[in-house]
Parts: C-alpha cells; structure tokens; sequence
C-alpha cells in the first residue's frame, strides 16, 4: 500500500524526473529493437537473393547401376519439389570444326542433352549470345576455341570413337558453369577448379540418339541428372532455410537409398548466406551497443541528477521512522516504474520508426522486442534501483543531505583501470590481427557456424579505455590545472577568473563525468558513420568490380571491335570516359586463364582501380610499371605461388594468334598480383599491357568497353548504348549488378539500418551535450541562484556557465574525434571480412559529422541561454525551498 | 534621527494568479533605520521571509513600493550594502570558506587579493580564520551559517538580513550565530533585521515585529508604522514563512 502510494506521488509530483530517466531507457530499447527489426529484414532479403541466384535447386545425379527413370520418379514425388526434369551429361573425346582454311580440335568436353522445356523452368541456365535459342548451342568459350558461327558444323567425338556431325544453332553462355559441372556428392575441396570449356547442347532426343548405344556398352560414358526446382516457402532466416532445404536432401538421398546423390545448390548458396546473415548479426549489434550502452549511461546521468532530491525524500522517511528494508522497497518500485514505462515508450518508438524509415515489412522478432525491454528493464535497475539502494543501506540522515564531497581519484584511477583496458585492447587487437580477423567461424565439414567474439573484444574495451583514458585525463588536468584556468579565466571575467577556476577545478568530477559522455557520444556518432560510409563505399567498390565500371559494353561472340570504336561509344552525351579492355584467353602451363588488355596510362578514366585489387605495388605503381614495361604482366596470386615466381621472372603464355589462330608462346615479365580487376572473375586471371598483347599477337579486338557516365543517370546511358548497338554488344548498368551480387553482406542495403543509427546518434550527441550540461546545472541550481542572489550578474553568471560549458564541449568533442578516429580505424579492420574487396581507405562522411558538431554546439548553446536565464531570474523562494 | 535604510508602503505579494492565487504578504508598512535591531516573529507561513526578501530587493512586490532612501535603486543593494543570511545553508558548495567570503567582492570587481583579505579579516571578527581553507561540506551546521553571516558582513552592509539563521541548528550553534550576527551588527552600525520563529533569539533583538497570515504588526500605532487592511478580493489561503 505504501508502496503504491509512493509510485502514486512519484508519477504525480516527480513527473519530470520519472519521465526524463524513462525517457533514456526508452532511446536504448528503442534502438535495439529497430536493430532487431531491421536484422530480421535484411536476413529475409539476404535469404531472398539466395534462392533468386540459384538456377538449380537439385542435381540428382543417378549412380551408375540406377535406373534414371527410377531416380526421377523419386525425386518428383518428394515433398517440395515442384519440378523435376532430366538432363544428360556426355562425355566427348573432342570437338572439331574447320570454319576456313584451319581445322580446330578441342579436347575433351561435355554434351548435354536437355528436354524441351528445360529452358523454360530454369530460364538461369542458359544465356543467348547469337543465333537460335534451340537446336545444337554452343559454349562461347568453346565457339572461340573452335572458331565456329550458327550454320557452322562441328564434328563430335563420342567415347569409342564413334562421330556425329552437329550444326551449329546458337552460341550461349553458361552462368552457373560452375554448379551445373559440379562432382555431385564431392565436398567443396574436391570440386573440380573450373568448369569444362568445351560444351554443347543438344535437345535430349538427339542426345539419346547419340549416347544410348553407347552406354548400353558403357555405362561410364554418361550419367543423368535430374534438375530439380523446390517451393521456395522457405523461413526467412538463412540459416533456419538452410537446415530445412539440406534435411529435405537428406530425406531424398535416404528413399534414394544410394541410386542417386543430391547436389544441393540451394543449400550451398543458403550456407554462404547464413554465414552472412550471422555477421550481420554480429555487425548489427556491434554498431548498435555502444548507442545502447550511451543511452544508459545518460539514462543514469539523469537519475543521477535528481539523486540530491531524493536522498533528501530518503533521509525524510528515515526520519519518520521507515526502516532500510522499506525504502529499499521504494527504490525497486520506482525502478521498475521507470523501467516499464520506458520499455514500453521504447517499444512503440522501435514500432514507428521501423515504419517510418525501413522500406521493407520489417517487425522486429519477438526475441528481440523481450531482450531490448529486458534491457531496459535492467538499466532502470541498475540506474536508478541500485543508487537508491545503495543510499538506503549506507547513508545516515546528514550524510544524505551532502551535496558535494572532497574530490579524491576513483578507485578504478587508482588501479590504472583505463590503463589496463587499453593495454588488453591492443593485445587483443594485435592477437586478432594475426588470424586475419575471420569473424564468422565455418570450419568445413561442420554444419555449426560460430562467431568469434573475441575479435570484438579489441574494439570494445578500447572503447571502455578511452572513456576513463579522458576522464583520469580530465580529473587530473582540472586537478592541477588551476592556474591556467584561472588565467584563461580572468582573460575574460576579470577578478572572477580565480573563483571560477576553483569551481572548476572541485567540480572536476562531475564535469569530467560530463566530458566522457560527450566524448563517448561523439566517438559513437563518427565511429558508426564513418563505418557506413565505408560500407556504403566499399558497396560501391564491389558492384564497379564486378560490372567494370558505372556501364560496362561486352561485346558478342564473333563480333570484332578495336579500339577505335571507344569513339563512337563516347559519342554519347554526358559520358566521363570510356576504355576498352582486351579480354582473351591465355595458357599458363596447361590452365587456361582470362586475360586483360589494358591501356595502363588512361584505365583509371573509366574505372576505379583500388590498391587492395593488387599486391606488389599500388595501383597507380603497378599501371605505371605496365606502361614504361609493355611487356609486364600482372597474375593471380595462386599461379605466383604454383610457379614460384619473383618479380622480374619471365613468364610465358600462350596466347591466340590473330594471323595465324594458333596459340603461340609470349614473353612476359612478372610484375605483380592482381588480386580483383574490374569484369575479372574471382579465380585466376592475368592483366597485361593492351599495346603490346595487339603487337604480339597481331590482333587489337576488344572484348569490352567499360564507360564512366559522369554524372549522367548509368541507367539511362545504358539504354542508349542498347539503342545505339542492337544485339552486337551487351550493355550492363551498374545497377543491374548492385542487384546481381547477391547475398553477400555488402550488398545488403544498409539504407535503413543507416538512418537508424545515423538518426540515433545525431539524437544521443545533441542530446549529450546538451542534457549533459543541463543536467549538471540542474544539479546546482542552488549554486546559480546563490550567485544570483548575491548579486551576480548575467554576464558574470555566464562566466561560470560558459566555463563549463566549453570546456565540457570542446574537450568533449576533441576527445571524441580522437577516440572515433582511433576506433574507426580498429573496427574497419577488425570487420574487414565483411568488406569485399577490402578497402584502401576509410570513407568519412564529412557532411554528417558536421551535422553532429552543429547539433551538439547548438544544444550547447540553447542550454546555456536557459540556465543563464532561469539562474538570473531565481526566485528567493527557490533558496528556501531546495 | 538615523537615517531611513529601507522604507515599505503598503506593500503585499501574492504568488500566482486567479483561484489559486497565494496572498503572502498584504498592505505591510514599515520602516527600518540605521541602527534598529528588529526581530520579525510569527508563525510559519506568517509571511516574515516574503517580506525580508522584499527588504533584500530580492524579489518584487505585487502591490506598494518599497524603497532604500539611504541606498538608491534597488540595482545598487547588491552585491556590497544589503548583506543577506538565508534560511538553509547557502554556502557554495565548490568554493572554500575564503572564496565564498569574498565572493560579494569579487561580484563587485574587487581585486581577488584585496577580496581575500577582506574576507580572512570578515572571517576573525566572526572567530572562523582558521576555516578559511575548509569546503562548505567540512563544516558543521553552526559554522556554516556562521560563515554565511561573515559572508553578509564582507560587504561592509548598512542593512543585514538574516531568514532563519538558526532554523537548522541546535541551541548552542544558534546562539553562536547570533552573537554574530548582533556583535557584527553592532561593530558596523548596520540594521539588523532577523526573521526568526525562535523567541530565544528574538529576545537578543532590541524590536519585535509580528507578522500572523500576512499582516505585519510593528508595534506602533501611528498610520505611519501599521499595517493596512488585509485585501477584500481574495482572501489568504496560506501565506508563506
């Protein structure tokens, strides 16, 4: 009864104490639950694009000794699979076609026999290039090899030698090479390096044709897949999609029971996705805890501020008679009180946001919404219940009225806590850094993934150090600082300038507490946007890499440009540059790799090249050194290490002959490792000089035009180029391969989670400095209307408002830019994995910092006008009454 | 005849407005010379701190004039000729004993050396030179207050104030407190006026003002020195000590 009759009073006479304490709990749960609901969006999406990369879902291959027509039927009634359809994988002992004067042989290669409504259910596998889309289609790369055109003939060589002559009808591309060669059933170690090179496609009554006498009499010369699509009702939770499509194969394989093994693309894809998901996960709270944890402390730098008044109320009770146990009880009352009220606050604050900024459905789970309020719940008890606790137990009537106590250094300062937590920040920086920062833990052939939180553990007590590293420094500056203060001080209040030192100097405590918040929340604010920036960069970094540039022209097979015609594509208007780029194949020993030609001196026009792509050199180094050396040439860092190469080291390839079309031997000197170039695929490829490729090989063709639009939309001078050159050419916009990279983290649009805690930490840095100071003021209005009351004027009370509120603030902020730059720089490299590629430098994101900075003086400012104000017009009833 | 420090003609203050409106002080006239040493009795809530704030200049009446024809404008009161000595501590917490002493000077542009000796010299005239260094947290309730008058003193005041000076505090403090406040008084000619509730103190002063629901009775009967008829519009609900 007591009990609620205090609650009753509190809400009724302590309104804004109650409301400001609920206040800052509500700003932490709000945040992790928008957190919570923007994680649970981008896991759906991430969970989405997976399922929309894969072309196939199954590979059902039959084991030999299986009848595929069992096989098929098992697999069409499998619950969840929505079609089912059968493929034949031949083997071939070689292509030949002889197209003009030469005759070309292949070695061996693939035919595949596919049903006439392949195509249609799985529209991903098969590209158009040129010709007919049915009939006899041809691999590109196996159309270059052989030099053949839709109308050409190609003579196959099935296993025992027998021959079929096939026409050509269309050359396409195959995508998803990769998975539709894959060794069904090899774990990921044993998959063969590369897709086959040369392949054809028949319809599968021809295939049969062709291979059923064959495998009558061997049976090895053949196998059949069964190409399986499943219903996509998949849970949106990467890793809980990934544990049902995986015992759905599992299912299969067992009523399969050995006649067929599933090649589970979707689980493959689902696996990489959820290891995503997990460091979003991790990235997510990780940049959203700090903002939590300020959210608190400022939480408890309001409770803190109301704490005189109610160890005033405390020594009352105690005075009429309540006991320890009962005014405990009171201060769990009002904890919970607060704490309910603003995890409640909270929760339908995360609700409108979520709304309002997220473009997606997203809701945070409920998991979520119970541990944000469970948080707050915790911060109320913390922030307000153990104080009040702890006053309860220890203080005496006079001791609770004391307002201020001789300033001595904290236990912790004592110790060299702040000292410790940077030492250990560094070890741990310095430990992790030598594992190469793999966050998220997959070790192979285990279904769990883990995250190493420990990496994290660098950031975070770095964090914590540098918050006690500004205050000892603060505490110990104002400590011993009084005759520069008063200095500082009489400059500009004459014979004050010593008083308002003094106060200074004994209140060290308070306003170090006050220049730590504000520190902490300037390091979150630049520490977080920095981050997104980065990220936000590094997006941009891995779409430029991936389409070549802003708008990326390919030119078809058969198809011959040089690169002249650069000319005629920067006809267009609004365009910044364009460069064309050779793309051939070359042989190193006996792999076949992508080569670029490029012109060292004017590449950069075009495209961004950053110094992470490569290594032995910068990027500026390592194009300056393949224009003064033509004959440099730049590899992968595996065929450096296959071939012990150093720089300097002759390399020869073997390149295509434009005169003669034989592969014939190039000189080249090794230069240094390209890591990623633009257009390049991920495994090995080679970068050379475009002149001196042409002179060695007799032949200038470009494979492809990359194209800096400027600042014209990429969208819209992507369609013009698709007008311009009709079906020579395909043209790729940036945006279209943002949208293709798939579920990797980075292309994750962050937009929403973003604003979210841009918005947050704009809010927690008006509000610290701002709150921070007012608060402090607060807490000695007495002093300010004593001043007043003895006559202080305005200008005079200003002075020692001011004084604080500068040096709160300008230290506050020059400790933050200090600690957010430190930060940033160990948080991008703790979290490099997330970025792919890796960045060259840190991205800051100039014109939200300086928003930040003009919130936080403008709050500064307001609340120095209120105080000044209210302090001069201090009513002498105030003096009696607090 | 001394001369007049501060001068009330009809004066009252009523806090807020309308229905709830809070009349503390009405038609109170009255003067205080040089010298007088007034003790200002009543009841809690009588009004006796509402009307010493109004001989402070520290707030403003709603109705009648008050006026320091030995001073001048109510900007020239302070910091420096009305020396005040409130009901609770009033001491600045961050500053030491010396610092807050001089602090009246300080407001007033004095040289910080001169202010600091003005104020160790305020400081042994009350016996607490040795406090000089201790932080207003060191002290006890007795000393306190007691560097609260010295603080009042520094100024050399013509008019000193004291709210309640010993409210808060036990017989023998409050008696210390006194004596200061009267020996100080005395030493520098100022007129004392302590509203007090503590007849033991009131009896160390030479006048008795009494103050009941608002209406201050000075003891003298001519239309100079009475109060005036309490206001017919809205009756007091509950004046304010």
């Amino acid at each position: 009864m007591t009990t609620l009759a205090w609650i009753r009073g509190l809400l009724a006479r302590r309104t804004g104490r109650i409301a400001s304490t609920a206040a800052g709990i509500a700003v932490g749960v709000a945040l992790l639950a928008t957190i919570g609901a923007f994680l649970g969006a981008s896991k759906a999406t991430m969970t989405q694009r997976s399922i929309a990369r894969v072309a196939v879902d199954w590979q059902v291959e039959a084991q030999p000794g299986a009848d595929p027509g069992t096989v098929l039927d098992a697999v069409r009634t499998q619950p969840g699979v929505t079609d089912a359809v059968p493929v034949g994988y031949g083997h071939t002992d070689a292509f030949t076609a002889a197209p003009g004067a030469t005759t070309q042989t292949t070695g061996p290669g693939f035919l595949l026999g596919l049903p006439a409504d392949y195509r249609a259910t799985f529209p991903g596998v098969v590209r158009d290039l040129a010709g007919a889309t049915n009939g006899v289609l041809v691999a590109q790369q196996t159309a270059a090899n052989l030099r053949v055109a839709p109308g050409d003939t190609i003579t196959t060589t099935l296993p025992g030698g027998t021959t079929s002559d096939l026409t050509v009808a269309g050359i396409i591309d195959l995508p998803t090479a990769d998975s539709l060669f894959q060794q069904v059933g090899a774990p990921v170690g044993a998959q063969p390096q590369a897709p086959p090179d040369n392949v054809i496609l028949v319809p599968a009554a021809r295939w049969h044709q062709l291979y059923d006498p064959i495998t009558a009499t061997d049976p090895g010369a053949a196998t059949t897949q069964v190409h399986t699509t499943l219903d996509h009702g998949l849970p949106t939770d990467p890793a809980a999609a990934y544990a049902d499509v995986t015992g759905q194969a599992n299912n299969l394989e067992t009523r399969l029971a050995g006649s067929g093994l599933v090649g589970d693309n979707l689980a493959a894809t689902l696996d990489a996705a959820r290891s995503d998901a997990l460091y979003a996960q991790v990235l997510f709270v990780f940049l959203g805890l700090p903002g939590a944890v300020l959210a608190a402390m400022l939480t408890a730098a309001v409770a803190a501020a109301a704490a005189d008044r109610r160890r005033g109320d405390q020594a009352l009770l105690r005075t009429r008679g309540a006991t320890t146990g009962q005014l405990v009880r009171l201060a769990l009352a009002e904890a919970a009180t607060v704490g309910i009220l603003g995890a409640v606050a909270g929760l339908v604050a995360a609700w409108v946001i979520v709304a309002v900024a997220l473009p997606t459905s997203a809701a945070a789970g409920i998991g979520w919404q119970v541990a944000a309020a469970g948080i707050g719940l915790v911060t109320a008890g913390l922030v307000v219940g153990w104080p009040a606790w702890r006053d309860a137990r220890e203080l005496n009537v006079v001791g609770a009225r004391r307002r201020i106590v001789r300033d001595t250094s904290p236990r912790w300062m004592r110790y060299g806590l702040d000292l410790i937590l940077l030492g250990l920040s560094g070890l741990v920086f310095w430990s992790t850094s030598r594992t190469g920062y793999k966050l998220v833990l997959a070790p192979e052939g285990t279904p769990q993934i883990s995250v190493d939180y420990w990496a994290f553990t660098g950031p975070a007590l770095l964090w914590a150090g540098i918050g006690l590293l500004w205050w000892r420094l603060t505490h110990v500056g104002l400590g011993h600082g009084h005759r520069p203060l008063t200095s500082a001080a009489t400059a500009s209040v004459g014979s004050l300038g010593g008083t308002v030192a003094s106060a200074l100097t004994r209140q060290r405590r308070l306003l170090a507490r006050g220049l730590v918040l504000v520190a902490l929340t300037v390091t979150f604010a630049i520490s977080t946007s920095v981050f997104n920036a980065t990220y936000r960069q590094q997006a941009e970094v891995d779409a430029l890499l991936t389409n070549g540039a802003d708008v990326a022209v390919t030119e078809s097979p058969g198809v011959v440009v040089g690169p002249d015609d650069a000319t005629e594509i920067g006809a267009t208007p609004g365009l910044g540059g364009v460069e064309p780029v050779q793309h051939r194949f070359a042989y190193v020993g006996s792999d076949l790799q992508d080569l670029y030609g490029v012109r060292p001196d004017t590449i950069v026009d075009a495209t961004q090249l950053q110094d992470a792509y490569f290594q032995g050199g910068t990027a500026r180094d390592l194009m300056a050194r393949l224009g003064d050396q033509p004959d440099s040439v730049l590899v992968s860092a595996e065929t450096v290490r296959d071939f012990q190469l150093h720089p300097g080291d002759q390399v020869t390839l073997r390149l295509q002959d434009g005169r003669t079309k034989q592969y014939s031997p190039v000189d080249f000197t090794y230069a240094g490792v390209a890591l990623e170039f633009p257009t390049a695929p991920s495994d090995s490829f080679i970068v050379a000089n475009a002149d001196y490729i042409a002179e060695q090989t007799g032949n200038d063709a470009i494979g492809s035009f990359l194209v800096d639009t400027g600042s014209t939309d990429p969208t819209v001078v992507a369609n013009d180029l698709r007008t311009q050159l009709g079906t020579s050419a395909q043209v790729t916009a940036i945006g279209e391969s943002r949208r293709v990279i798939g579920s990797s983290l980075t292309a994750v649009d962050l937009g929403g989670l973003t604003r979210i805690e841009l918005g947050f930490a704009l809010v927690l840095a008006a509000a610290s400095t701002g709150l921070v100071l007012g608060l402090g003021f607060v807490e000695r209005r007495r002093f300010f209307a004593i001043l007043s009351a003895l006559g202080a004027r305005g200008r005079q009370l200003s002075a020692f408002v001011w004084s604080e509120a500068i040096l709160v603030t300008v230290g506050g902020i020059t400790a933050g830019i200090l600690g957010g730059w430190a930060l940033s720089g160990m948080l991008i490299k703790v979290l490099t994995g997330v970025f792919d590629p890796a960045p060259s430098s840190i991205a800051i994101p100039t014109t939200y910092l300086a928003a930040v900075l003009a919130a936080s003086v403008a709050a500064v400012v307001a609340t120095v006008a209120v105080v000044v104000r209210r302090a001069s017009h201090t009513t002498p009833t105030f003096l009696r009454d607090n | 005849m001394n001369a007049t420090i501060v001068s009330c003609c009809d004066v009252g203050r009523t806090y807020g407005t309308g229905p709830t409106a809070l009349v503390a002080l009405h038609g109170a006239t009255c003067d205080v010379d040089a010298g007088r040493r007034i003790a200002l009795v009543g009841p809690s809530g009588s009004g006796k701190s509402t009307l010493l704030h109004l001989m402070a200049g520290l707030d403003r009446p709603t109705v009648g004039t008050v006026d320091w024809p030995a001073i001048g404008p109510i900007e020239a009161l302070r910091p420096g000729p009305v020396g005040v000595v409130f009901q609770r501590l009033s001491l600045l917490a961050p500053l030491d004993v010396g610092e807050n002493v001089a602090m009246p000077l300080l407001l007033a542009g004095t040289d910080p050396t001169e202010a600091h000796d003005a104020a160790l010299v305020a400081l042994a005239t009350i016996g607490l030179a040795d406090l000089v260094d201790k932080l207003p947290e060191e002290l006890s309730g007795g000393q306190a207050q007691r560097v609260a008058v010295a603080r009042a003193l520094v100024g050399r005041p013509v008019l000193l104030l004291a709210d309640e000076p010993t409210g808060q505090l036990d017989h023998e403090s409050a008696a210390a407190v006194v004596d200061a406040l009267v020996d100080a008084a005395e030493r520098s000619g100022a007129a004392l006026v302590v509203a007090t509730h503590d007849p033991i103190v009131a009896d160390r002063l030479d006048d008795h003002w009494h103050l009941h629901d608002g209406a201050l009775d000075t003891g003298d009967s001519s239309p100079r020195r009475t109060t005036g008829a309490p206001p017919t519009t809205a009756p007091p609900q509950e004046a304010r000590s």
